[in-house]
């Protein structure tokens, strides 16, 4: 990527005020790309947690800065929240002597797809793909068709490989609803990956419960001695459930892609 | 530069931020609660920026803290940094944007945002916070806000355009009082505009509310 030593980074999470390890894959691609020394400075904010989107450009002191949601999809976070929290004219901004790039989504990456399938690899390692239903779980939400968009082109380009006997998506906030997993799917063997950034309040604490796995919401999974223990047998089926694809580490590397398309597709607003 | 300003105002004799404290050290810059001052040699000392990310994430009992402002940082232990930039890194993850906003503040850069436009700019599940009346919204602030129990911020909003926040005590919104009840010479964490917490309460109030 083009030399950004003189460019600011801020990374934009949704956070959470009930779950610790929301914020985490932020804070956590942030601190890789601290390490690789490639920005003059690079910020997490949070819609949920501090320091808030209202704050951040306060705190952030260079004058080009890319802001980066780091979200699974475009949406009603992406197109209605951040650009009015931030205050946003549009994909380029000038405002109080900063030029403000505000960038992709990270999930718009081409990679997804092949996350998904890692982590869907790593919780189920030794399945039959061919007796294998694949269920890529989102949130979905009344509020923006695209965040249901977003999993649904994901299921596409999976389906498209043709490696197991079935691909489907299931919502938390809208039809098909992940409760309804067990009619949804036809294969002995059900994989679940969530298509979400954290492990957090959704991934882990909520969805479990919606797939019958968890009678009711546990503790964090930082507050937990074991992440899961897969499979789940349920009915005569076994389930195995996935980790959030967000703390992959390549996720560093599609925050700077994210940032290289977006110079691609601005080139004046690169070269201010 | 803000690092800068930081170590003017630590040389002018700040030396405390909500529940910190930090001096000058031969190294650098100790950094503690300031309840630990006088007992710093038994804390656990630590030598990170991202330590003090992890000390601000959860309390003594070991619940999640989602307000940094809270007033109940866990005791016990001792940051060594060894430049100003460390230090104001954790300064930020213990208070995030507490030395920017005072610097905006009084540089004039920014405003105090009053709740009622916060409210009204709400979408979602929180657009039904523009209900809010003034009476309940004072209720709410009152007790949602207050330094002794719940967050150490100095609020400088009003419930409405032009109002000033005179329905708190005077001190929960002068910048010259350490809202710890110390009275050290500490940097006030202004509240330029509510938080999300305290839009999330006004949405839990109105919901009990008696329609």
């Amino acid at each position: 990527m083009t030399n950004k030593t003189k460019s600011s980074l801020v990374l934009v999470g949704h956070g959470s005020t009930l779950n610790p390890d929301s914020s985490a894959p932020t804070f956590q691609h942030a601190d890789e790309i601290v390490r690789r020394g490639l920005f003059a400075e690079v910020y997490c904010t949070f819609w949920k947690e501090e320091p808030s989107l209202r704050e951040i450009l306060r705190m952030v002191e260079g004058e080009d800065v890319y802001v980066v949601p780091n979200f699974i999809s475009e949406g009603y976070f992406t197109e209605t929240v951040i650009p009015r929290e931030l205050e946003l004219a549009g994909p380029v901004t000038h405002r109080a002597g900063k030029i403000i790039k505000y960038c992709e989504p990270v999930g718009n990456d081409p990679r997804m797809v092949d996350l998904l399938l890692r982590r869907a690899r790593e919780a189920a390692p030794n399945v039959p793909e061919e007796k294998t239903s694949l269920l890529i779980v989102g949130h979905g939400t009344s509020l923006n068709e695209k965040s249901a968009e977003a999993a649904q082109s994901q299921v596409r380009a999976i389906r498209d490989k043709g490696l197991y006997a079935e691909v489907s998506e299931a919502y938390m906030e809208e039809s098909p609803f992940i409760a309804d997993w067990r009619q949804n799917t036809t294969q002995p063997n059900v994989v679940v990956v969530p298509f979400f950034i954290a492990d957090g309040l959704h991934s882990y604490q909520d969805i479990p419960v919606l797939l019958g796995i968890e009678s009711s919401p546990t503790a964090a999974a930082s507050q937990q001695e074991v992440f899961r223990r897969n499979p789940y047998p349920l009915e005569g089926r076994l389930l195995y459930y996935a980790n959030a694809i967000g703390t992959e580490p390549l996720m560093a590397d599609v925050i700077l892609d994210t940032i290289d398309r977006f110079d691609r597709k601005h080139p004046s607003a690169s070269a201010a | 530069m803000i690092r800068d300003d930081l170590a003017r105002l630590i040389k002018a004799g700040y030396n405390a931020l909500g529940e910190l404290e930090f001096t000058e050290s031969s190294h650098g810059y100790l950094l503690y609660h300031w309840a630990d001052r006088n007992s710093l040699p038994e804390a656990e000392v630590y030598h990170s920026t991202d330590d003090a990310r992890e000390i601000a994430k959860f309390d003594s009992s070991g619940a999640y803290r989602p307000l940094k402002g809270a007033p109940n940082l866990p005791r016990g232990w001792l940051i060594e940094l060894t430049s100003i930039d460390a230090l104001q890194r954790a300064l930020d993850y213990f208070y995030p944007g507490a030395i920017a906003s005072w610097l905006a503040y009084h540089a004039g850069t920014v405003a105090p945002v009053c709740l009622r436009k916060t409210l009204n700019r709400q979408s979602g599940m929180y657009r039904v916070t523009r209900q809010l009346t003034e009476d309940q919204a004072q209720d709410l602030v009152k007790e949602a806000c207050r330094s002794d129990s719940r967050c150490l911020r100095t609020i400088l909003w009003g419930i409405e355009e032009n109002q000033s926040p005179d329905f708190l005590p005077s001190s929960k919104s002068d910048p010259t009082v350490d809202q710890t009840g110390q009275e050290r010479a500490a940097l006030p964490i202004l509240c330029l505009e509510a938080c999300n917490l305290l839009v999330a309460a006004a949405r839990t109030a109105l919901k009990k509310s008696p329609r």
